[in-house]
């Protein structure tokens, strides 16, 4: 039993602090070693919000693969949205914001097969996003991700990645960066 | 603060080719719009798809204002104020949906989807059944168009018909909203609606969309990762060898548009090549169009607007942005994405792909363009700054009329950029009819095609 | 003074007793917690409403009968 929850523990140190690395690699634009934590297959997936009924439980979230969204897109599409930034010419973001990606209350939804030897994890996490851009241009985007991960040889892969923003009309002028 | 007066004549000289930076910046300018543009123009409600059952309802904006389009429940097609007429609550805070009635939260009353008053808590008690509940309906616009499943509204009764409104431009709302293979509106909306703020005035991304084609190096990096759909640039151009690439402007209705005229014999040039299934959807969709009879074969869709803020896309991507005006210094851009309804779920997966990383907010190329409002607005702003016009000029005086090519005839004055490259004519002529509309104390004013026609008749007799 | 019931979730077909002892039958419901579409099963009050449809006010609801 303790040992159980020892390991589950551990695993929940593990998996923050991947999450943490990964925000220090997006913070750093280092943008090449942050696509090499994603799996080939990745889905990367921000559906847009609806103001619905009370007890609408279907239709607040544009629908995967089906509806627009603001992203839907896999490692192709957003290894060009990295290479657009490395362009240096990309002046939505030249000259470069600053940016902050602060990750918490990271939870492990699903551990499979168990927590000693975990391959797949859900994970979910809150994100505030600060990004700071030319000279007073400030954008504050709060929400949640679940991720699932994957391990393998060279450590844990995020093969899927839905975001939720607490926004229905998006309130920044532009997602040039990633959540 | 602004230190000048409102809207005068001479903000727009076209004569010069120079126009004031105070109509972008102005906030006194800004709200005469209001009146003299917004509610008096025809404006972008929504499609029928969104609202394809009675009790249906989507909320929309007229210019600033909160409206809802919905269907009664005799299937007929509504577009309200969003706005209790007791004391002005939404009688809406949801997106869409389908609803009996529309209940206002503050005082409970209550209107059908038809607008109708129906509900007044205490009618027989505190109003001793003396209110005239005919009087108090929704505000209801004036004129309602549905043309291919769009709709449209207008404010004002004595504002031409939508056709007419649009008059020639007809054909270039026809590429985004008839099928690929010229069968006539085939348009299917895809669902979601993208709603963002930019912080800038409406009028940069209106007269962008007029036609810019002189910013290619906005969109260099795109084109350097080749965001396309066939792997290069941003979108497929091989009709350019072709085709020649026309600036056409509608001087009296406001309307403009780039679009690409192809010659009268011509193969379907490759495109969408990043996927075999979809290059040879596309390649049996245009040959198909030019063997249709009737069908518009010989034009091909770029950006164009339709005056005052639609800005149509038929091709790639297939979309239409509505630039709300939210203050002088702010748009709420609302961005519809088309498919046709009937093509291959495979055609419309890889389109959606395609659309979403090119607009929008999270579009590689959109992105570009909002730096470049958001700034050009901002360094507009400042005393100094505002007493500089932008220059316009570029191609003045080089528009014909009467354009035709083998056949192919163009309406308002053209320019062919096949050897120009680019030309501001969209823009001159954009800003005329804003002006026009800034000026003018009625539509009669603003119609003089009727007066021409009127004329014609008389001369005839 | 009676307390205030929530007829947003009232199914069709229930019964509701409104402040003038009228008791009437849901027709359908908006869900929007202010209005019921009901028909007037009795009427003290107004004999003639009986049988006729109406718009029921939420305040007007006292009670729920069934």
């Amino acid at each position: 039993m303790t040992d159980d929850r020892v390991a589950l523990l551990l695993l929940s140190q593990e998996i923050a602090s991947f999450l943490y690395a990964e925000a220090e690699l997006l913070d750093e634009w280092r943008h090449d070693e942050w696509l090499a934590l994603l799996a080939e297959d990745i889905r990367y997936w921000m559906p847009m919000r609806r103001n619905v009924k009370y007890g609408d439980t279907t239709r607040e979230f544009t629908r995967e693969t089906e509806d627009i969204s603001w992203f839907d897109e896999g490692k192709d599409t957003l290894t060009r949205r990295v290479r657009q930034i490395q362009t240096g010419i990309h002046w939505a973001e030249e000259p470069q914001s600053r940016i902050t990606h602060m990750v918490s209350n990271v939870q492990l939804l699903e551990v499979t097969p168990d927590a000693h030897a975990p391959l797949e994890i859900i994970a979910k996490s809150r994100f505030l996003i600060y990004r700071n851009r030319v000279e007073t241009e400030t954008d504050l985007l709060v929400g949640k991700r679940e991720d699932t991960l994957r391990r393998t040889g060279d450590g844990w892969l995020i093969a899927r990645r839905k975001i939720i923003l607490d926004q229905s009309v998006l309130l920044t002028k532009n997602l040039t960066f990633f959540f | 603060m602004n230190g000048t007066r409102g809207y005068h004549p001479g903000l727009v000289d076209l004569a010069s080719g120079q126009i004031s930076r105070e109509i972008f910046v102005n906030d006194e300018i800004y709200a005469q719009e209001q009146e003299r543009v917004f509610a008096r123009s025809w404006l972008f409600i929504g499609h029928e798809s969104q609202i394809p059952k009675p009790g249906d309802f989507f909320v929309s904006r007229m210019g600033e204002e909160s409206v809802i389009l919905c269907r009664d429940r005799a299937s007929r097609v509504h577009v309200f104020l969003n706005s209790c007429r007791h004391r002005g609550m939404k009688v809406c805070r949801y997106d869409d949906g389908n609803t009996a009635v529309f209940t206002c939260p503050y005082h409970g009353w209550s209107y059908g989807t038809d607008g109708a008053l129906v509900g007044v808590p205490f009618f027989r008690e505190a109003y001793h059944s003396e209110l005239d509940k005919s009087k108090w309906h929704l505000v209801e616009v004036a004129q309602l168009c549905c043309y291919k499943e769009t709709v449209w509204a207008n404010w004002d009764a004595s504002a031409p018909p939508f056709l007419e409104y649009l008059g020639a431009f007809r054909r270039f709302l026809d590429l985004i909203l008839d099928g690929w293979d010229g069968r006539e509106g085939q348009a299917e909306l895809i669902g979601g609606v993208q709603k963002w703020v930019i912080p800038c005035n409406w009028k940069f991304p209106a007269e962008n969309f007029s036609g810019d084609t002189y910013h290619n190096i906005s969109h260099r990096s795109v084109d350097l990762v080749g965001a396309g759909p066939s792997g290069r640039s941003r979108r497929d151009y091989n009709e350019l060898n072709v085709a020649r690439k026309l600036h056409v402007a509608l001087p009296d209705r406001g309307h403009q548009t780039i679009t690409y005229a192809l010659p009268k014999y011509h193969q379907p040039q490759a495109a969408y090549q990043n996927s075999p299934e979809v290059a040879d959807y596309f390649r049996h969709c245009e040959e198909e169009r030019r063997r249709r009879p009737g069908a518009e074969s010989r034009l091909m869709g770029a950006p164009g607007e339709i005056f005052p803020n639609v800005a149509l896309l038929p091709r790639q991507p297939r979309t239409l942005a509505v630039w709300h005006p939210k203050s002088a210094h702010e748009t709420e851009v609302w961005r519809f994405f088309f498919v046709d309804r009937d093509a291959p779920q495979q055609v419309k997966n890889f389109l959606r792909d395609y659309y979403i990383r090119y607009s929008g907010p999270a579009g590689m190329t959109e992105q570009d363009d909002m730096e470049n409002w958001n700034y050009a607005h901002a360094a507009s702003r400042g005393t100094i700054a505002r007493r500089y016009p932008y220059t316009y000029e570029m191609g003045m005086g080089h528009a014909v009329e009467n354009w035709e090519w083998d056949g192919l005839k163009m309406p308002g004055r053209v320019i062919d950029l096949s050897k120009a490259q680019a030309s501001e004519e969209p823009m001159r002529n954009l800003y005329r009819r804003w002006a026009e509309f800034m000026e003018a104390g009625s539509w009669n004013k603003l119609m003089p095609w009727r007066r021409m026609a009127a004329a014609e008749a008389q001369a005839a007799k | 003074m009676s307390y205030p019931i929530n007829i947003r979730d009232l199914p069709v077909g229930a019964r509701v007793m409104l402040a003038t002892g009228a008791e009437v039958e849901i027709v359908s419901n908006p869900e929007d917690g202010v209005w019921l579409f009901g028909r007037y099963l009795s009427s003290a009050d107004d004999p003639a409403m009986v049988g006729q449809e109406d718009m029921i006010f939420a305040q007007d609801v006292v009670a729920v009968r069934s």
